[in-house]
Formats: structure tokens, sequence, C-alpha cells
């Protein structure tokens, strides 16, 4: 029943960031090994970026040196994977480069390094937190003179994902209690700064209006009330958006009232804080990684497990990784708390 | 008979003599009430600053503002109350506060006015650090009379609030939650500079304290003097409330990678008495 969308192949298909997409290309096709215009793309985690990574391999298999990342980088070899006449190098995961420790830097410097005196053009992908850690510390923005910064998603566009997966129709049932919707409310639009490439996101005041039913009752459509719901969890995000979408799912039907809504409740301690700030920014760290940058002040035992036990990181093969419907609500902590910038 | 009339006359000078029960119920009820108001406000205020993170600060600055409302109304209405003034009273108990100022009340006064200054042109708020007459540490309280502070070995002081108005006043912070500390780390005059302001910069910049923005940003700065040399950081700690762990930390964390490679200290003799001192 179900089938992965083909993003990049297939262009007419609903794509997930079209517009940094075409933002790619135009880099791509524009490229002539004079003054390469490298490109940072930069999003939270679980947000859909390895579809424009994807799209840059298949569209260039020719052209492109492929290096990911699955952990952090403790050796320069990764430099030496750079030769041959291919002109563009794609690097994923580029947040292992950097470690949060003395001394940690010392593998971006060489990338850096390298990249500064290289004709290739690099197009890298960032975790957004890293990526503000290492800007306000490094100014690494000043080497990638395109960067590209992924927006949340709205619940339409969602809708057009999820829902291209499926031939069979899904039955929505909203039996969630009818809620009343406040006179004003903000909605989030992302608007393009004047003379920039840049899109921010802002808060607009709604203003309710008269025929949304009786008293302000919304009587949303099912599948509207469904997406809306979802993405107001996800805070945006497509991959944590997907993921609930799976846990809603219940053979062909998706009721509103299963749809999970976790309650955003954290208690944390400084040493806590940090391990959730590194685990964030590093999308996915081992035990051994977390121990290194931790230090001996942190017992690291104790502190792992409070996170998991508030629903806040998840453990796999002894990698540590924000639980993703518990995204939204870190970010929002760590934010408030100054952890993250 | 003539004796009854006379009585009832002087129960009737008495009786008005006493001061009337419902008006001495309605003041207290309107200052009980108006202590209550503070107190829940502030309150709920202090417990809303706690969970705004790095709004903290600029929901406290609110509590001083609606202690000075409140009291002034409560006074408003007692005057109110008992007086019920018109601009004749007005002048004459503007007269009479004026006396009773210039004879007594001139310090309570100062403070007062000190109070309403602090809360409107707000020099300090409540959560700042500040320095005021040599005493260091957070206001915890912007009252009408004085400022309480809490210094770093948690006593607390109270501070006229007159003194804004012949002080000083050095607020760390200026209502913001972050705040720049100052690390200095001195090492042996042989030692490798260049190599030393990398370490404490990666302390500085690595720490679980430290909070960086383009208008926050950091500085790492080395001096050479005739029997050592002065490494200097320069950074925002993200909360002031972890000043001395943030200052704590960086020194720890920097001086185990200096000894690992093999950056001294300067030798006992040499240590800056200022500093040894400390």
């Amino acid at each position: 029943m179900a089938r992965e969308p083909d993003f990049a192949a297939d262009l007419t298909h609903p794509i997930l960031y079209e517009e940094e997409w075409d933002r790619i290309t135009a880099v791509l096709d524009a490229f002539d090994n004079t003054r390469p215009s490298h490109i940072a793309v930069v999003a939270d985690p679980f947000a859909g970026q390895n579809v424009l990574m994807e799209g840059i391999l298949r569209r260039h298999p020719d052209r492109v040196i492929h290096i990911p990342f699955f952990s952090v980088v403790k050796s320069k070899d990764f430099l030496t994977q750079m030769t041959g006449h291919n002109d563009i190098v794609v690097m994923e995961h580029c947040h292992f480069l950097a470690m949060r420790k003395i001394g940690g830097f010392a593998m971006l410097d060489a990338f850096l390094d390298h990249l500064s005196t290289s004709e290739r053009l690099f197009v890298t992908e960032w975790n957004s937190f890293t990526w503000s850690y290492l800007r306000a510390t490094r100014h690494i923005d000043t080497f990638f003179p395109v960067t590209i910064e992924l927006p949340g998603i709205d619940s339409k566009t969602l809708k057009n994902l999820i829902l291209s997966r499926y031939t069979d129709e899904i039955e929505f049932i909203d039996d969630a209690a009818p809620r009343e919707e406040p006179i004003l409310s903000a909605q989030h639009r992302t608007v393009k700064l004047p003379f920039s490439q840049k899109t921010v996101t802002i808060p607009v005041p709604h203003l309710r209006e008269g025929g949304t039913g009786t008293n302000g009752i919304h009587k949303a459509d099912p599948e509207e009330a469904a997406f809306d719901k979802i993405i107001r969890i996800a805070d945006g995000n497509y991959g944590v958006a997907e993921r609930i979408w799976d846990r809603s799912l219940d053979g062909k039907t998706v009721r509103v009232a299963d749809i999970p809504d976790v309650p955003c409740a954290i208690n944390l301690d400084i040493h806590e804080s940090f391990l959730l700030t590194i685990i964030l920014s590093m999308e996915s760290v081992s035990m051994v990684d977390l121990a290194e940058i931790a230090g001996p002040e942190i017992n690291l035992k104790q502190a792992l497990f409070r996170l998991k036990n508030q629903g806040l990181v998840v453990e796999e093969n002894r990698y540590f990784q924000i639980r993703p419907g518990a995204l939204s609500c870190v970010k929002g902590y760590l934010t408030r708390n100054r952890m993250v910038w | 008979m003539a004796e009854i009339t006379n009585l009832s006359g002087d129960v009737s000078q008495v009786s008005s003599a006493i001061p009337d029960l419902d008006l001495i119920i309605t003041i207290v009820l309107i200052f009980v009430g108006a202590y209550l108001i503070v107190k829940v406000a502030v309150f709920l205020l202090r417990r809303f600053s706690e969970k705004a993170g790095r709004y903290r600060i600029a929901v406290t600055m609110v509590i001083p503002l609606l202690k000075i409302i409140v009291y002034v109304s409560a006074v408003y209405f007692v005057l109110k109350t008992i007086f019920d003034p018109g601009l004749t009273e007005l002048a004459l108990f503007s007269g009479l506060f004026g006396a009773a100022i210039g004879f007594g009340l001139k310090d309570i006064f100062a403070d007062i006015i000190g109070g309403i200054v602090i809360a409107f042109e707000r020099p300090y708020q409540i959560g700042d650090k500040i320095e005021v007459s040599g005493t260091y540490g957070e206001v915890t309280d912007i009252g009408l009379r004085a400022t309480r502070v809490v210094t770093p070995d948690d006593s607390v002081v109270s501070i006229p609030n007159y003194a804004i108005f012949q002080e000083p006043t050095a607020s760390q912070n200026s209502g913001k939650t972050e705040m720049m500390v100052v690390i200095d780390i001195f090492i042996d005059p042989r030692s490798d500079g260049n190599l030393a302001m990398d370490i404490v910069r990666d302390s500085l910049i690595t720490s679980k304290y430290v909070y960086i923005s383009p208008k926050r940003p950091y500085t790492v700065l080395l001096q050479d003097f005739p029997f050592y040399r002065r490494i200097r950081g320069k950074a925002y700690v993200n909360d002031l409330r972890s000043e001395f762990e943030f200052s704590s930390e960086v020194t720890r964390r920097a001086w185990g990678e200096l000894s690992r490679q093999g950056i001294l200290p300067p030798p006992p003799a040499r240590v800056p008495e200022e500093n040894a001192a400390d």
C-alpha cells in the first residue's frame, strides 16, 4: 500500500523543500570552478534534509564526491577522499566535525583549511544547533556564501506528502471534543527578507472570521483537523510529523483524538541540560563521545537515565538521540535557558 | 429632665470624639487588601519569571512598579475615605505633609522617592547583579524604602533607596539574563602564549554556562608582566546566577589542559599580590 516518494527524480511529485532545491540547483548550475559559492544546508534534526542531498547525488552522479559522516570524526582521512576530477563535494552530517570540548575543533579547522584552498564546490549539511554554535564561536558562516535554512512545513504540505504515499483511501475520524477557536490567535508565516535570500518566520495576528461556526466552535474537516494537530505537535518538522503519522495510523483509519500529544514538562539540572544540548546538536551520539565531552564532573549514567526517564532521549545500540516526539519541547526548553542559541 | 438632656449631650460629644469604627475597618481593609494584592502578585510574577528563562528579569522588573501603584492607590483611597478632600483640604494636607517631611520623615521620604526613581528610571532591576556602597550581589527585592541584595556568601543586605542619589551604582547585566564574566589565568612568563590563549578560548566557548552571540562576543587577551603572563578571557554567562560556577569551570578545565600541555603557573613567589590575596 505504501510507496516511498521519489523527490529528486520526479519533480512533478509534491516535493519537500522545493524552493530550497531550486536555490541549490541554481548554484550548482552556475558553478564554473573560479569562485565556488559553497553551500550550507542547515536544518533541525529529522527535518528531511537528506532529500536534498540525495537529490544532488541523483542529479549529478558523475560530478559528486559523497562524504557522509555517521559519528564524530577523529581523523583527517576524509580529506584524502577528495581526489579525482569530480568538482562537487557533498558532505552530510558535518556537525560531526566538531566536538564541544577543549581541542575539539581540530577536524573542523582542517576541513575549513582544505575548503579555503579547494577549487571544488562544497555542499554541506549541518544540524541547525551546531551551526548556530559554530557561527557564534567560529564564524563558520563566513565560509559558506549560500546558507539554506530549511523552514518548517505547513499542514497542507504535510497532507500532500503523506497522502501521496497511499493508493487506498484513508479514513479520518474527528472524535476529539470540539474546541472553541480563539477570537484572536497567532499564525506563523514565512516571509522573505527584502534584498536578501533569507526567510524568517513571523507570528501574524489572526482574527476569527464570523463564518467558522456558531460561537466560533471549530468544525473543521476531520482530515484537516488531523494534519493541523500533527503539524502543531511536530512544530512544522517533517520527520517528526511523519513519525506521529505512523503512530496514529491504525490500519486505514486515523482518529484525531488518538494522535499522541505528549505534555511538555522538563526538569533538569545544568549537567543534564548540557548533555541534552549535546545530543540535540549532534543528533546521534555514542556513549564514548558523550563521556569525552562531558568530562569527569558529570555522572553520565545518572544524567542519561534522567533524560531517558523524562522521555527526552532514546538509546539505540548505545547511541543516544532526541526522542522525535519531544523535539519541540526540548528545543523550547534549551532555547529558553540559553543553552542553544 | 434637664440632667437627662445634659447627659445625652455629653454622650454625643464622647461618641463624636471616638473615630468611626466602620472607618477604621475600611482603612485596615484597604491596607490589608493592598498588602495581599502585592504579595500575591509578587509571588505569581516570581513563579512566572522562574519559568520565563531568559525573560526572567524582564518579568521581575514589573514588581517595584506594581508595588508603587498599589500602595499609592491604597493611600489615595484612605485619604478619600477619611477626608474626601477638596482643594482647600488638599492644600492643607500638603502643607502638613511637607512639614512632617521637614521635621522627621525626611530620610523615609527620600527612600520612597528613591524607590519611585528606581522603578521608573531602572538603574537596576530585580534579578540584576549590582554593586552599591561596596556591596555586590543579586537584587532580590526593590521595596518602597530599601533594596535588598543577596551577596555571594548569602547575606541579605538592605540598601536604602536614597543611595542611588549619592552613590554610583554599577549594574553588571543591565536587566539582561546574561552577564560578562572576566577570568584571569596567570602562567609562567616562558610559556607558549598562543597555545595558552587557544586553550583558554576553547575552555570558554565549550563551557556549559557560556552564551555567545554577535552582540555578546567572547575575547581572549594576553598581557606580559615582568614575572608572569596573564591570559584574560571575557565571555558572557548564560544566566548571571551561574557567574561563579562559570568562572570556576573555565579555570578548572583550562588548567587541566594547560598542565597537560606543560604550561605551568608562575613561580609561587611571583604570583601578583592582589590576586594571591583572593
